[in-house]
Parts: C-alpha cells; sequence; structure tokens
C-alpha cells in the first residue's frame, strides 16, 4: 500500500489532463495556473536554490511525489521557497507536488540579504 | 454540529471543511452501499453571486478500511476544475439554466474520479458535470431534473455525483452551544429557562455533497463483511497570493486538512488544543486521542449543567473508569456477544471511522435512533442520512449504552430522554429522497432568501 501522500500525489497525476482544454471560456483550474502563472520572486528565488543543491557545500533531501513530473515539468510552474531557519540554513523547496528540504547555510544567508 | 466548523484553522477553510460522512447499504440497491461526504457548511442558498463551488485546488477523498488497520486500503479521489464562460458578466448565469450544458450557465464546474487501491490509481471519470447551485424558479426553473441528471454511471455498477444538496443534519446550534443547552430541558438548566421545543439551526441552508455508490463487492475483503469510512480534504502546502494574476497559487505535496468518521468527535469529543491535529492524521493514529473517547468531557460536563438530574453518570465519571461502551462504538465497533445477532468490529486497533456492517440490510421501516433505536442498519452501523446522530451520541455519552460492558451500571432516568428535539425532530423542509444521491434537492435562494 502507497503512502498517503503518494497516493494524492498519484491522483494528482492521473488528473493532469485537462477535459475543459480547448473550451473558450477563461479556465480558473489550479492545474493551469501553475502552467502560467508566472510568479517572478519565487521563481527566482527558486532557481538560485535549486542551483546551490548542486554544490558540495549543500545537502538536499528530495520527497518527490509521485505524478509530481520531470523536472522540466516542476520548472515549468512556481517555486516556493520557504527559509525555515536562516541560520542553520533549513530550507524547503516546494515545486509541483513535490518538497526538497535542504540545508545550506550560505543559499539561506544570500535568500535573507535578497528579502532585505 | 457534526463537524461543521469543528476545528479553528478549518473553520477558516470552509470549501475543505467536511461537515457529515454517511456510509449506507443503499436501500434500493442493497448490492451496493453508498458513501457521501459533505463539505462547505451552513450555505445560505441566496449566497450569490459568487454561488457556492468546491475546491479546485482542493483534494478530496472518501477512504475505506477494509482489513481493520485503521489505514486506506481504498480511496476515491475526486478534483475539481471551475471555467467561467463568460468573464465579461457579473452574472452566475445569463438566462435560465435548462441543462447541464446550456450556455447560459456561466460559472461551470466539473471533476475527476479516481479510486487508489492495491498501491495504483485507476482514473474512473474524467470532466464529470456539477449541477449549478439552486438559484430560483427564473435561473433554475427545473432543479430536481437538473440535479438528477447530473448523476453519472461510471460502469462496473458505479454510480457517482458532486454538487450542491439540502442539509440533512439536524441540530439546536444555538441552544446546545449556549453551555450544553437543550431547549426542552432547559428548565433543569444550572442556568434555568422554561422548557421550549428545539430549533433546528440547519434548516433550510444547503451543503455540497461528494456522493459514490459502488457494488459491495469491490469494497469488501472475503470473511471481512465490515468496512470502515471517512474522508478527508488536503490541500497543497505552499499556497502565495500572486497579486499581478489576482490568484493563489499551490506548491508542493498535499497535506491533509480535514476528517472526518464518526459525527461529533472532533466537535465535541477532541478538545480544542487537539482539534487542528486530530484533522490532520489518519484514523490510524487515534489510540493518542482514545483518552477523550472513553473519558469524554461531556459526559463530566451533564451532571454539572443539569444538577440532580445525572446522580449515577456523576458517580460513573467519578470513579474514572474508561468507558468501553464508547471506545467500541466510535473507535473498534461493537464486538459480536455484545449485542444479539450484531457487529460491526474490525479489530483492536482504535480508530476513528464510520464502521458499517454491510451483511445488514435496509430496513424498509428505518428508526432515526438506529442502533440504540432497535435498528441495526442505522448508526453507528455507519450512517443513514435520517439517523438523529446527535441525540444518539447525546444518551450514548450519558451512560445508555454503559450497560452493554458493565452490566450493573443504571443508567439514570434522563439519559434514555434528552434530545434536542423532544418528541422527534422537526420535519426537513426538502427531505430525503429515495434514490441516490439521497440527500434532498438543495433549497433555493428565491425561495429560502434567509
Amino acid at each position: 500500500m502507497p503512502s498517503h501522500d503518494a497516493r494524492r500525489a498519484s491522483a494528482e497525476g492521473a488528473g493532469d489532463p485537462d477535459p475543459l482544454a480547448g473550451s473558450s471560456g477563461r479556465r480558473l483550474s489550479r492545474r493551469s495556473m501553475l502552467h502560467t502563472v508566472a510568479t517572478a520572486g519565487a521563481a527566482g528565488l527558486a532557481a538560485t536554490a535549486l542551483g546551490a543543491a548542486a554544490s558540495p557545500a549543500a545537502a538536499a533531501t528530495r520527497h518527490p511525489s509521485p505524478g509530481s513530473g520531470s523536472t522540466a515539468k516542476a520548472a515549468s510552474g512556481p517555486l516556493v521557497v520557504h527559509v525555515r531557519d536562516a541560520r542553520s540554513g533549513d530550507i524547503e523547496v516546494f515545486s509541483g507536488t513535490s518538497q526538497t528540504r535542504l540545508r545550506d547555510k550560505d543559499l539561506a544567508a544570500r535568500i535573507a540579504r535578497a528579502a532585505g | 454540529m457534526s463537524s461543521h466548523r469543528e476545528a479553528p484553522e478549518i473553520s477558516k477553510d470552509p470549501v475543505a471543511d467536511s461537515t457529515d460522512v454517511y456510509a449506507f447499504v443503499s436501500p434500493d440497491k442493497p448490492n451496493t452501499v453508498t458513501l457521501i461526504a459533505n463539505y462547505i457548511p451552513l450555505q445560505l442558498p441566496s449566497g450569490g453571486p459568487n454561488f457556492y463551488e468546491f475546491g479546485d485546488d482542493v483534494l478530496y477523498e472518501i477512504h475505506i478500511d477494509n482489513d481493520g488497520d485503521g489505514q486506506a486500503d481504498i480511496s476515491y479521489q475526486f478534483r475539481f476544475s471551475t471555467t467561467v464562460r463568460d468573464p465579461g458578466t457579473f452574472l452566475y448565469n445569463t438566462g435560465p439554466i435548462g441543462s447541464l450544458s446550456d450556455p447560459n450557465w456561466n460559472r461551470v464546474q466539473t471533476y475527476d474520479v479516481s479510486v487508489v487501491a492495491g498501491g495504483s490509481s485507476s482514473t474512473l471519470g474524467r470532466g464529470l458535470p456539477c449541477p449549478p447551485c439552486n438559484i430560483g424558479p427564473r435561473s433554475t426553473p427545473n432543479y430536481a431534473a437538473l440535479a438528477a441528471a447530473a448523476v453519472n454511471s461510471l460502469g462496473g455498477g458505479i454510480s457517482v455525483f458532486a454538487g450542491q444538496r439540502a442539509e440533512a443534519f439536524f441540530v439546536d446550534l444555538g441552544s446546545i452551544f449556549d453551555l450544553g443547552d437543550l431547549r426542552p430541558f432547559q428548565n433543569l438548566h444550572l442556568i434555568p429557562t422554561p422548557a421550549a421545543p428545539g430549533v433546528n439551526a440547519t434548516n433550510d441552508l444547503n451543503v455540497h455533497s461528494i456522493a459514490i455508490q459502488v457494488p459491495i463487492s469491490t469494497v469488501t475483503r472475503s470473511g471481512r463483511p465490515t468496512i470502515g469510512v471517512w474522508t478527508s480534504a488536503s490541500r497543497q502546502k505552499a499556497r502565495i497570493y500572486d497579486a499581478d494574476a489576482g490568484e493563489y497559487v499551490n506548491a508542493g505535496p498535499f497535506v491533509q486538512v480535514s476528517r472526518l468518521g464518526n459525527p461529533l468527535v472532533n466537535e465535541v469529543v477532541i478538545p480544542l488544543g487537539q482539534k487542528d491535529l486530530w484533522n490532520s492524521l489518519p484514523p490510524s493514529d487515534d489510540k493518542k486521542f482514545a483518552g477523550y473517547v472513553t473519558q469524554p468531557g461531556l459526559a463530566a460536563l451533564l451532571p454539572v449543567l443539569y444538577p440532580k438530574t445525572f446522580p449515577n453518570l456523576a458517580a460513573a465519571v467519578a470513579a474514572k473508569t474508561p468507558r468501553a461502551d464508547l471506545e467500541a462504538i466510535l473507535l473498534t465497533g461493537i464486538p459480536s456477544g455484545i449485542i444479539t445477532g450484531f457487529t460491526n468490529f474490525t479489530g483492536s486497533v482504535l480508530a476513528d471511522m464510520l464502521r458499517l456492517n454491510t451483511t445488514i440490510k435496509p430496513t424498509a421501516k428505518p428508526n432515526i435512533l438506529g442502533l440504540i433505536g432497535g435498528d441495526p442498519a442505522g448508526f453507528p452501523n455507519g450512517r443513514r442520512v435520517i439517523d438523529d446522530v446527535v441525540t444518539i451520541e447525546l444518551r450514548a455519552i450519558a451512560g445508555v449504552t454503559y450497560p452493554l460492558v458493565a452490566p450493573s451500571y443504571k443508567p439514570d432516568a434522563a439519559a434514555g430522554e434528552i434530545s434536542d428535539f423532544v418528541p422527534a425532530p422537526p420535519a426537513i423542509g426538502s427531505p430525503p429522497i429515495s434514490t441516490f444521491p439521497y440527500l434532498g434537492v438543495p433549497y433555493s435562494g428565491y425561495n429560502e432568501p434567509s
């Protein structure tokens, strides 16, 4: 039996095809928001975060959810970064239906400086 | 209320707030069970121009445990999508809505249904139509037919419906949350006033229902006819408001924000400081809340609020003996040998779920007091839309079911009489119907404007 989160994510993936695609009206679904809305601030921070995650100084624990899709898919939607504790470098990155936990003091400090 | 606005956090998120769950053997199709989860509490029918709808960003689920471990073996999942056909008008509808495809209906909601079982997910239906809300005779002139058209057959004996219905739960909210007052007995209250008839606070209000009817054979295991049922709603972890787009955007895994199995458990059994936590956990974690069930605060309050009315209950509370009867009713099911010919026991795992023994067939003359009224087809054997769960649980907590496990205990006379409605609940304006989805036709804004 899959985990609760895994099962939720499966449904998320299964629901991706849009039954009303092509209708003339404006779409207000959450899915379309994820694909079309650019949240500049969050995405900018996230791009920094993902870049830093590849560095040797960064430790990352990814909690993927089936259905969250490939990196390309995740990058097409908003990335939301939550610096839980700037002092210890505890960072969460939310993308699609996935969550990545980082511990990167340098990145946390850069984000904190960017936040003013 | 059963679970309307029952916890601090979820009371601020109505579209994800589950209000009632029903699970019963379908009276007109006894080889099936009907599972209903209601959301969006206390809808004033005239609440336009943005009438009520499910959350596109909420994952709604109805779960079934069929092996007694308090974890979902089968989960039916529902995801909604909303379309505005003409964003240039403020109107919900630009003329009468004569059908589910009527272009006069401006804000349309559809949904996908999938089932998760055995580690895999299968889509049961895509783009299924919800009915509109019931607006009034000019906008939704033949509402019953409109809603009936939104009952979808998915094959394999499965039917599904999602949309607005009339509230079937009845309770005197205004009274019971005024320091546990029961109007018919308020002359006995610590702060007495003359006795008066109860008032159904949910009369003429609507909810949004997710209902699915499935063959019993597809949800039970061999030799285990009793299923545990609950609903949950989940949101993605991260949510920010995109002011440029004027919309919320979401990211991250889904996390549970609402849960409901047995009525009134999170409402009046779980203490205020634990309610949000309870909503976030699966039933399999309910062992940590078991003390609130077996020594409920309400049992201690009744003798205080109604002096000299519950002396035997007061003595039982003072003895601090855990109420095994309440544990059985709410957390394990009732083992065989307790009530002749009846069991809905699922095992020793303490888990808040509606437990439905699917071998007990519907009765032609149901008793709204269910099992304590001599009708084993009703609550706490599952729950039907007609069941008076407030009275049943109130009387159980007051001690009427305690002799099932403590034969020497004599319930107080008042325990078998208390209710917020005496001699019987008032008739519901839009009563349940005899076919799926069973809940009554929703009240219209025109006819029930306030």
